[in-house]
């Protein structure tokens, strides 16, 4: 996936919104330009990198509540929120809830620029992150129930004659079934089988 | 009853027989001189009253021995024997001796005349009694002095070129006597100036002598029954032509000489004289011992003047002592209409007093005005920050977003021209926007300051829906920030009013602002605010309905009270601003709940009716 990164510019003052659109476009971004939440969210929400530049007072929901209503959503656009009046209390809970950054109008191209660049590169690192633990899942997926069963005794620090007790099964066959889960889901190490798990979510807490 | 009455009547009766019996008291009065003597009229009547008012029932006769027309002994036996027979049936009680000659003759006379009875003497000198052997114990009288001496001093004070003092006297008996008691006296003067007698001239030689004296001199004279050539007249007539000859200020002892041309001196009235004696006439009567009565040495003095003599001879007035009686003087407004002065200065006072009052008045309502006036400037601007501050962040909001359009455009230019080529359209547009997005910021800059700056209260009429659709441009952006429907309905109908409009603007503002508050943090369906304007030419009304929770009925009475708040933040000076704002242009504002959910904030506003002046309810 290596889609130009598509900014989604959200501002219900016509006026301003098209200047912003022209900016970014002439700094060389895809922008994509919305007059209220409702309208964002109306529109299918392309599977490209990108970021949310999204004023905080707008007719309808606020730019706060369209930040809380994506994050349930797992939409995980970083936001760039843009401000007329940068009150304390909405800043600091569009910080606390994600914001990237929290942008006073009139706002420099700089200092726009540089927030949408980080917002993008937020983005492409959680992109990135969620990548990966995708093709994980989709190999862990292909391990049998038996190779599971040792896969999630192994990374919970079980010996091969405990595992070989527990299950049943002879110690030779756990030997078997543990060489299988490495090579499904290409740990070289048991340590790095472990890390693996973690990012599975499948260590118990004890 | 009938008894009593009787009684009563009898007793009555007796009462008015006794007092008819005591009434039997004749009094009479014999005179020195002249019936007609000016001296003799005004003592005559002075006498006469003091003694009638006492005694009601008196009989008073007056005898004139008439000297010095008539003299020597002969004529003396005449009227003696006259007056024997003349008064046989009712012989007088008391006698009153009008002058010198009169009680010299009454002395040498009574005891043939009329045995028994007291004499009361009047105008008799004190230093004519010194030169007689002392008086019997039945003859009384208060003397006359005449201030010979403190008149001339008088005179040469006045006068202050006077060296001579000129005394004029007569030829008649009577007259020597006196030119005798003045020699007598005038040595006191001497020091003062040089003393000179024109004793006994005949009246021509007097006259002219008089008319050469000079500035030099003043007169003193008593005036004469004769001069030089056996010329016989009253001394009041012989002071007239006195008067009216000499080139010198004239003083002289009586008071009839007043008017005749004389300036005055000190003296004491025939009247006062005359006065004196009824009231020892009245002693007598009632019983009184003679020699039991308490009576002055001599008759008290006054000065008396001639206000126009004063003024002739250039007297200062300044001199003239408190005390004087000063004859003539030009009646004053005041002396001449004393009532119709007195009336006019009353009303002229009760004017002033009503002006003073008035103008107090209007003062204190100009004072009170202007406080008003003052307090309500100080209200409007409080209400102007108050207002600023809550409005801050739509405010913000509203300058921001052009601001914030144009460094965008600006940059993107910026970035465009960077990149090159041709692309002259997009910049062409950006110009433009940026133009656009100015002006708009320029616009909102232009109504927040016409909302907001400190400026005086004005007084012009205007149309009221149009003022409220003025508000309604930053209470849009207000609304919007909080996410409140805002529905104006502005009147159809011009209705106009007197007064400030942007005043009305904060009151509309904060009221809405209010109803703002009221619907905050309510579902969407509630936060809804309807401002409407209705007029016709009985007033207008503008209200401010909300979908709120309404306003609780014991808040009610206390929402326009300063500083009553049901809020967390805010001062709850908004409705006792807006009400002090609305009063000051004669209207009224009240809250009500609605018929359904939320509050109503109803403000009735008087029409424009073509007065601009400050309208009732102000004060």
């Amino acid at each position: 996936m290596s889609a130009a990164p598509l900014i989604h510019l959200l501002d219900d003052d016509d006026s301003l919104r098209t200047a912003l659109s022209r900016l970014l476009s002439a700094a060389g971004f895809e922008v994509r330009s919305y007059s209220s939440p409702g309208d964002f969210l109306l529109q299918p929400l392309p599977d490209r990198p990108g970021c949310i530049l999204l004023d905080v007072r707008m007719p309808g929901p606020s730019g706060l509540e369209l930040q809380e209503a994506l994050r349930k959503q797992d939409i995980l656009l970083p936001i760039v929120f843009l401000t007329g009046h940068a009150d304390v209390p909405s800043s600091v809970k569009a910080m606390k809830a994600g914001a990237v950054d929290f942008l006073t109008k009139p706002v420099e191209k700089g200092t726009l620029l540089e927030a949408i660049r980080r917002a993008l590169e937020i983005d492409a690192r959680q992109r990135a992150t969620r990548d990966g633990d995708a093709r994980l899942r989709a190999r862990f997926a292909t391990l049998t129930p038996r190779e599971r069963e040792v896969f999630d005794r192994i990374v919970n620090g079980k010996l091969n004659k405990q595992i070989a007790g527990e299950m049943g099964i002879a110690e030779r066959t756990v030997k078997a079934e543990r060489a299988a889960v490495m090579t499904k889901l290409g740990a070289g190490s048991p340590a790095e089988l472990g890390r693996l798990a973690e990012r599975l979510g499948r260590i118990s807490a004890d | 009853m009938a008894f009593a009455l009787l009684a009563e009547a009898l007793l009555a009766a007796a009462a008015s027989l006794a007092i008819g019996a005591e009434a039997k008291k004749n009094v009479l009065i014999i005179y020195s001189y002249g019936r007609l003597l000016p001296a003799n009229v005004e003592g005559e009547n002075s006498l006469r009253k003091t003694i009638l008012e006492k005694n009601p029932q008196a009989r008073l006769f007056d005898e004139f021995l008439d000297v010095p027309r008539f003299g020597g002994p002969r004529y003396s036996a005449t009227i003696s024997k006259y007056l024997r027979e003349k008064y046989a049936a009712q012989p007088p009680d008391v006698l009153v001796a009008g002058g010198e000659d009169a009680l010299r003759f009454l002395l040498q006379s009574r005891a043939d005349l009329f045995p028994g009875a007291p004499v009361v003497h009047m105008v008799v000198s004190r230093y004519f009694l010194t030169s007689q052997p002392p008086l019997p114990g039945d003859v009384v009288g208060v003397p006359i002095e005449w201030d010979f001496v403190r008149t001339a001093e008088l005179a040469l004070r006045w006068h202050r070129g006077a060296r001579r003092l000129v005394i004029v006297t007569g030829a008649s008996e009577r007259d020597r006597l006196l030119e005798v008691e003045l020699r007598a006296l005038a040595p006191r003067l001497r020091e003062r100036a040089a003393i000179e007698f024109l004793a006994g001239l005949p009246a021509a030689d007097l006259l002219r002598r008089l008319r050469e004296l000079g500035p030099d001199a003043v007169v003193f004279t008593a005036g004469y029954f004769q001069d030089g050539d056996s010329h016989y007249l009253a001394p009041r007539d012989s002071v007239e032509a006195m008067a009216a000859a000499a080139s010198a200020p004239l003083y002289g002892p009586y008071n009839t000489f007043i008017g005749t041309g004389a300036v005055g001196g000190y003296m004491t009235t025939f009247e006062a004289i005359a006065r004196q004696a009824g009231q020892i006439v009245n002693a007598l009567l009632a019983g009184r011992d003679p020699a039991s009565l308490d009576l002055p040495a001599a008759m008290p003095t006054t000065l008396h003047l001639d206000w126009r003599q004063v003024r002739r001879w250039r007297i200062d007035e300044r001199a003239i002592p408190g005390d004087a009686i000063v004859h003539f003087r030009e009646p004053t407004v005041l002396e001449q209409h004393r009532d119709l002065v007195i009336a006019a200065v009353a009303v002229f006072l009760l004017q002033a007093a009503l002006i003073g009052g008035l103008l107090f008045e209007r003062r204190g309502r100009l004072l009170a005005e202007q406080a008003v006036q003052k307090q309500r400037f100080e209200l409007a601007q409080a209400s102007r920050l108050a207002l600023a501050g809550e409005l801050t962040g739509s405010i913000a909001h509203e300058i921001n977003q052009p601001l914030g359009a144009i460094l965008s455009n600006a940059d993107a230019a910026d970035l465009i021209l960077e990149a090159g080529g041709d692309r002259r359209p997009e910049l062409r547009a950006i110009l433009a926007d940026i133009r656009r997005d100015d002006l708009r910021a320029s616009e909102v800059i232009r109504r927040l300051r016409a909302l907001f700056s400190r400026r005086e209260v004005e007084r012009l009429p205007f149309e009221v829906g149009q003022a409220v659709r003025e508000a309604e441009a930053t209470l849009r952006a207000e609304a919007r920030r909080r996410d409140v429907t805002l529905d104006f309905r502005p009147a159809d109908t011009a209705a106009t009013m007197a007064g400030d409009r942007i005043q009305l603007q904060q009151v509309v503002t904060i009221l809405v602002m209010n109803a703002m508050d009221a619907v905050a943090g309510l579902p969407d369906d509630r936060r809804t605010i309807a401002v409407s304007v209705e007029g016709d030419t009985k007033g207008t009304r503008i209200a401010v309905t909300d979908r709120g929770q309404g306003i609780a009925p014991d808040h009610l009475p206390k929402l326009f009270i300063s500083y009553f708040s049901t809020k967390k933040t805010g001062m709850g000076l908004g409705l006792s601003i807006a009400r002090t704002l609305v009063e000051a242009h004669g209207g009224r504002i009240w809250a009500e709940n609605g018929p359904g959910a939320g509050a109503i904030f109803h403000v009735d506003l008087p029409p424009y009716d073509g007065a601009l002046g400050l309208t009732a309810g102000q004060a």
